[in-house]
């Protein structure tokens, strides 16, 4: 066996599903080890893996590959392993229980399933799974996580539906599931694509409910505050970025639809976090801002907006789920959901307060941290940096989302650390807690670091190879820390810094719900009412069937009767009827139903004479 | 002339020889039927297999792997044959393998005797000669032993009843093989030949007035088997037969005896008159599939409302085997390799069926649907065995009668006949209808609900068993009976499997049938 066989020859899904089985089953410590040690391998596999295809089968008479190794699942995959590794190292120490990590990783094989597919149908199989085992993960938690995890199924269920006809429709259109074959999109950066029309309908719907556009993202601040804080962790981090990454697959050229939609959740996304009291909320609603910019730079299709959005991308999973780390922490230690009842906690739990703002700071793309880099690069798609079309409207919408950003996590970093003395006196975060925040947050800051730190990180991005990347205007250097990228962010940071003590005293008596949480009583009703009706036309053909198996019975036990009931309304002169007179109490009545010799006779006569007639 | 050559003959000529015996012997021994009966059956059956893998063995066609048998030496055309191919060969199995089943059931549920042996033995001779005969007047002569040996079985049974539906049967068995008999005549006089693949040759040169003996005469033919297989409206010796023949007798009948003649059709109106005279015929194939439609609809509809088990069991026989003849009239190969399993499958199950219906009637005293109730929690084995068959008869899989269906169902897509394809799925709706209702008799009414009129009829199979009438003395339920009802049960399931299987043992007959449809 070859060295290249040696690395592909273990189907990393795989590996981390068996994983989440041997986690049942040995001790906690061991099991969990395992876990992360499983992850570990995976981000070591997708590093050194080769490109191209690694299993080619047929599965269910269709040809499928599901092992696809190219620089985007790669990149992905990359991401996901080295922040599941932390994780299951947070989630050891956050006392999760062994079945919760079972979900867990089972949720993030399914996750890599849908990274690494080759081809639609493996993905689709794989998303569907991926909505099965998170909401496992989620009901996993039991209490208020029941509910929300339900309208979380429902969602993904309505979702995953639409993803798989889509992709139905694509094979009507294409012919094949392999990615990029039969859709006329070669030219595009990334081989895949979905057939135009019906399919790409249903695909960007149904893609749309996984990576929260406006209206669909319901689900998302909805279910991510309320299972166990590891579970937040994972959750935060797979779905919506394997979405964004999918998105991406499906639309390699973009739309320019999509891109203003990833401007509106910006805004929209960091407007509501703005507004939210629930530290997971205020976070989920970020993660809804954060793939509005994923899916602007997917949108505007460029090169260095493809490239952006899958930097943010990489960025988002390890800063996110940074950020759900220490405020799980901050919830583990207090247990306390709500900012506005916490106070000075910088004293109490320095190390976490560090995790997050390197996390804050991350997201908020200050330079010197890796959110700077790939938010830049967005930027510089939407203004036309590189050459190509200005989309200024949607730079600004970007950039309003960005000083949302700012607001909300000077607000969230203001009252969880600062302002006044903490009522809490609590330890700071556990060893493996700590470890786990500090390795990813060392990350963040290593790969956004001036002059040594980002070629590293721009290098692993897809299409740009080590700081330069080619399109159609020639070959590009990417820049950073210019003076541009740095007068943005001085300008982001002055008005926020302006504008929070300013809003600080209205923001903090608001209470104002999301508009879109009405789907959800809409849907219920709707819900309920299709359910009545159908139920009801339900009820209505089983009592019938019912009543016609009663009958039969009826006339198999009294069968004089049942002729004496279809007798008596024939006319009397046709049939005596009084020979079917009903007799109470004598339920065994007989009549005689058999044909008698010379009857039989008789027919067979009839139907000899009969079948010679025809023959003849 | 080889050993093997010679087993056909062997095969038919033995089991009657030997029904002479348990008379002789009964001269001086009281009980030796049950003995040499098995002796025999096992003898037939052994031999029967080993044909099988001579039969199954060879490799050709049908004509070329067929063991073939020339009575005296005299050859075909003028001599009679006597031939096991793909297709006989497995109704032979069929027959040697339920003979020597039933007989597990017969040694203590009865009835005994040296006589119903003779007249058992005497059956199962008729049956495999009219299995493996291959000349058409031979055919009645056997079907002639079939009927002799049925009407002394069914005789057998107590009580006045079972001489009425014995008498009924001979006159209308004997009015059908007439008729065949007139139809043999008229293919007589088109052809000049009696022998089957003579007649095979033959018939499609026919013209002129020659077309029309021989188009009479298939309608003579059909009409005949319609009464020997059970046609609704002609299948009225039928319930009667199968419902007051002696608990020993039924499984035999019911599966071997209309199998063996819907086998007998199949032989006639595929090799003998060939696809393609059926198809040329006016109306033949509308006939053919309307009669077995009707009986589908006519016999389930009957089935559902009787109220005594084995004439239901006898009523959903005339269902089935309208299911197999509407499938010989699609004249197309899926429907036909359908109705052959159909056929095969349905003679195990109902040999199943009738056992347990034995078992029961002595064990619990039950004989109607009503009696049934909360038999599944007094018997477990032998109403799980036949709920099984049951389910199986619906044609739920994995099972004999799904595969059966399933081919008779594709085979009628095939030959774009909706009116089968509606009577089908009319039939597994109808079939469902008076299994559900004895299914529920069995597992969800409670025993009690029924006491008083249940009482009746276990203290009289407790006189019985008392030894106070002394006509069925020491009758019980043994684990022979009781094993071979599970062994059926199993068989039933385990055949679900061999779809495929079937297919390809039966392929060399159906290529030879030669029917038109392609794929």
């Amino acid at each position: 066996m070859t060295e290249v066989d040696a690395v592909t020859a273990i189907y990393p899904p795989l590996l981390v599903f068996a994983t989440a089985l041997l986690v049942l089953v040995l001790p906690r410590i061991v099991g969990f080890a395992l876990g992360a040690a499983s992850l570990a391998t995976v981000t070591v596999i997708a590093y050194v893996a080769p490109e191209g295809g690694h299993m080619t089968m047929t599965f269910l008479g269709f040809d499928v590959q599901p092992y696809l190794v190219d620089e985007y699942t790669r990149f992905v995959a990359i991401g996901l392993g080295f922040l599941g590794t932390f994780a299951v190292v947070y989630a050891y120490s956050s006392e999760t229980s062994r079945a919760m990590a079972a979900f867990a990783l089972a949720y993030v094989a399914s996750a890599f399933g849908a990274v690494f597919a080759g081809d639609w149908l493996v993905l689709v199989f794989m998303w569907e799974i991926m909505a099965v085992t998170s909401t496992l993960l989620v009901w996993h938690f039991g209490g208020d996580a029941v509910r929300a995890g339900y309208r979380y199924a429902l969602a993904h269920g309505i979702g995953g539906s639409l993803v798989l006809f889509g992709v139905i429709a694509h094979y009507a259109q294409a012919g094949t599931f392999l990615y990029g074959q039969g859709v006329g999109l070669e030219q595009a950066f990334i081989t895949g694509g979905i057939a135009t029309g019906i399919p790409a309908m249903l695909a960007v719907l149904g893609i749309g409910v996984n990576v929260a556009f406006i209206g669909f993202h319901t689900w998302l601040p909805d279910t991510y505050p309320r299972p166990h804080l590891a579970a937040s962790v994972f959750l935060a981090a797979f779905t919506t970025k394997t979405s964004a990454y999918v998105l991406l697959r499906a639309f390699p050229d973009g739309h320019i639809w999509l891109a203003y939609m990833g401007g509106l959740m910006a805004v929209y996304g960091a407007g509501f976090a703005l507004l939210q009291h629930d530290m997971r909320a205020l976070l989920s609603y970020h993660i809804q801002a954060q793939l509005g910019y994923m899916v602007a730079g997917i949108g505007i299709g460029s090169a260095i907006g493809i490239a952006g959005a899958m930097g943010h991308l990489f960025n988002n999973v390890l800063y996110k789920s940074l950020l759900f780390m220490a405020v799980g922490v901050v919830i583990y230690r207090t247990r306390e959901n709500d900012l506005y009842k916490l106070g000075g906690l910088w004293r109490e739990m320095p190390l976490t307060a560090l995790a997050f703002f390197i996390g804050a700071l991350s997201i908020t793309a200050v330079p010197g941290f890796s959110g700077f880099i790939s938010k830049g690069m967005l930027f510089d798609a939407a203004t036309g940096y590189f050459g190509g079309t200005e989309h200024w409207p949607l730079f600004v919408l970007l950039f309003i989302g960005g000083i949302g950003t700012f607001l909300s996590f000077i607000k969230l970093g203001f009252y969880v650390f600062f302002h006044g003395e903490s009522d809490h006196e609590v330890r700071d975060a556990k060893t493996g807690q700590t470890t786990a925040m500090l390795s990813v947050g060392g990350a963040c800051v290593v790969l956004g670091l001036p002059a040594v730190g980002w070629p590293l990180f721009t290098d692993l991005i897809p299409i740009i190879d080590g700081t330069q990347f080619t399109d159609p205007e020639g070959l590009q250097t990417l820049n950073p820390y210019s003076m541009g990228h740095l007068q943005d962010a001085a300008l982001l940071l002055g008005i926020s810094a302006i504008a929070f003590p300013i809003i600080r005293k209205p923001l903090s008596k608001l209470d104002f719900r999301d508009p879109a949480t009405y789907v959800n009583p809409v849907g219920y009703r709707l819900g309920r009412w299709s359910m009545l009706a159908v139920t009801e036309v339900f009820a209505a053909v089983d009592r019938a069937a019912v009543s016609l198996v009663r009958t039969c019975y009826w006339v198999g036990n009294n069968p004089v009767r049942a002729v004496g009931s279809v007798a008596t309304r024939v006319p009397d002169t046709v049939v005596e009827s009084d020979a079917f007179e009903t007799r109470e109490g004598k339920s065994t009545s007989t009549l005689s139903l058999r044909a008698t010799i010379g009857m039989t006779v008789l027919f067979v006569t009839v139907v000899l004479t009969s079948v010679l007639l025809l023959v003849l | 002339m080889s050993s093997v050559e010679l087993l056909p003959a062997l095969l038919v000529v033995v089991p009657i020889l030997l029904a002479t015996v348990p008379i002789a012997l009964g001269l001086r021994y009281d009980r030796t039927g049950w003995s040499v009966t098995l002796a025999t059956t096992v003898g037939l059956f052994a031999g029967t297999v080993y044909l099988a893998t001579v039969v199954y063995g060879g490799s050709g066609t049908n004509q070329e792997v067929a063991v073939i048998h020339e009575l005296g030496g005299f050859t075909a055309p003028m001599g009679i044959e006597l031939v096991a191919d793909t297709l006989s060969t497995m109704i032979a199995l069929l027959v040697t393998g339920t003979a020597l089943g039933v007989l597990a059931f017969t040694r203590v549920g009865g009835p005994r005797g040296n006589t119903f042996y003779s007249g058992y033995l005497l059956l199962v001779g008729g049956l495999l000669g009219l299995t493996m005969t291959g000349d058409v007047f031979n055919m009645f002569v056997f079907l002639e032993i079939v009927g002799l040996g049925s009407y002394a079985l069914i005789s057998s049974g107590r009580g006045p009843e079972a001489a009425v539906a014995a008498l009924k049967y001979l006159i209308i068995g004997t009015v059908g093989a007439s008729i065949y008999l007139i139809g043999v005549g008229f293919l007589f006089m088109a052809t000049g030949s009696l022998n089957m693949l003579d007649l095979a040759a033959t018939v499609p040169t026919l013209e002129g007035q020659n077309l029309q003996l021989a188009r009479a005469a298939f309608a003579f033919i059909f009409v005949g088997f319609a009464i020997k297989v059970a046609q609704w409206p002609l299948h009225s010796w039928q319930p009667d037969a199968y419902q007051h023949a002696p608990d020993g007798v039924t499984p035999l009948i019911a599966a071997l005896v209309s199998t063996v003649s819907a086998y007998a059709l199949a032989r006639l109106l595929f090799t003998v008159f060939g696809a393609e005279f059926i198809a040329s015929t006016p109306y033949a194939s509308e006939i053919i599939v309307t009669v077995g439609a009707v009986s589908v609809v006519a016999g389930s509809t009957l089935a559902v409302i009787q109220t005594d088990v084995k004439r239901m069991l006898a009523y959903s026989s005339v269902s089935q085997f309208g299911l197999i003849v509407a499938a010989y009239g699609l004249l197309t190969e899926t429907a036909l390799v359908g109705a052959l399993i159909h056929l095969i499958g349905h003679g195990l199950m109902k040999a199943g069926l009738f056992i347990a219906v034995g078992i029961i009637a002595i064990g619990y005293g039950a004989r109607t649907v009503d009696a049934y109730a909360g038999l599944a929690g007094e018997r477990p084995f032998v109403a799980g065995s036949m709920a099984v068959l049951l389910i199986a008869l619906v044609g739920i899989p994995p099972s004999i009668g799904f595969i059966g269906k399933w081919y008779i169902a594709v085979g009628a897509i095939e030959a774009q006949s909706w009116l089968v394809a509606g009577v089908i799925f009319l039939s597994t709706m109808l079939t469902l209808a008076y299994v559900a209702r004895l299914l529920e008799r069995m597992y969800f009414t409670p025993a009690s609900a029924l006491e008083a009129g249940h009482e009746d009829t276990a203290t009289v199979g407790h006189a019985v068993t008392d030894g106070g009438t002394a006509t069925v003395r020491g009758t019980r339920v043994t684990i022979g009976m009781l094993a071979i009802v599970i062994f059926v049960a199993a068989l039933a399931v385990f055949l679900g499997f061999a779809g495929d299987a079937f297919f390809a043992l039966l392929e060399p007959f159906v290529e030879s049938a030669d029917l038109e449809v392609s794929p």
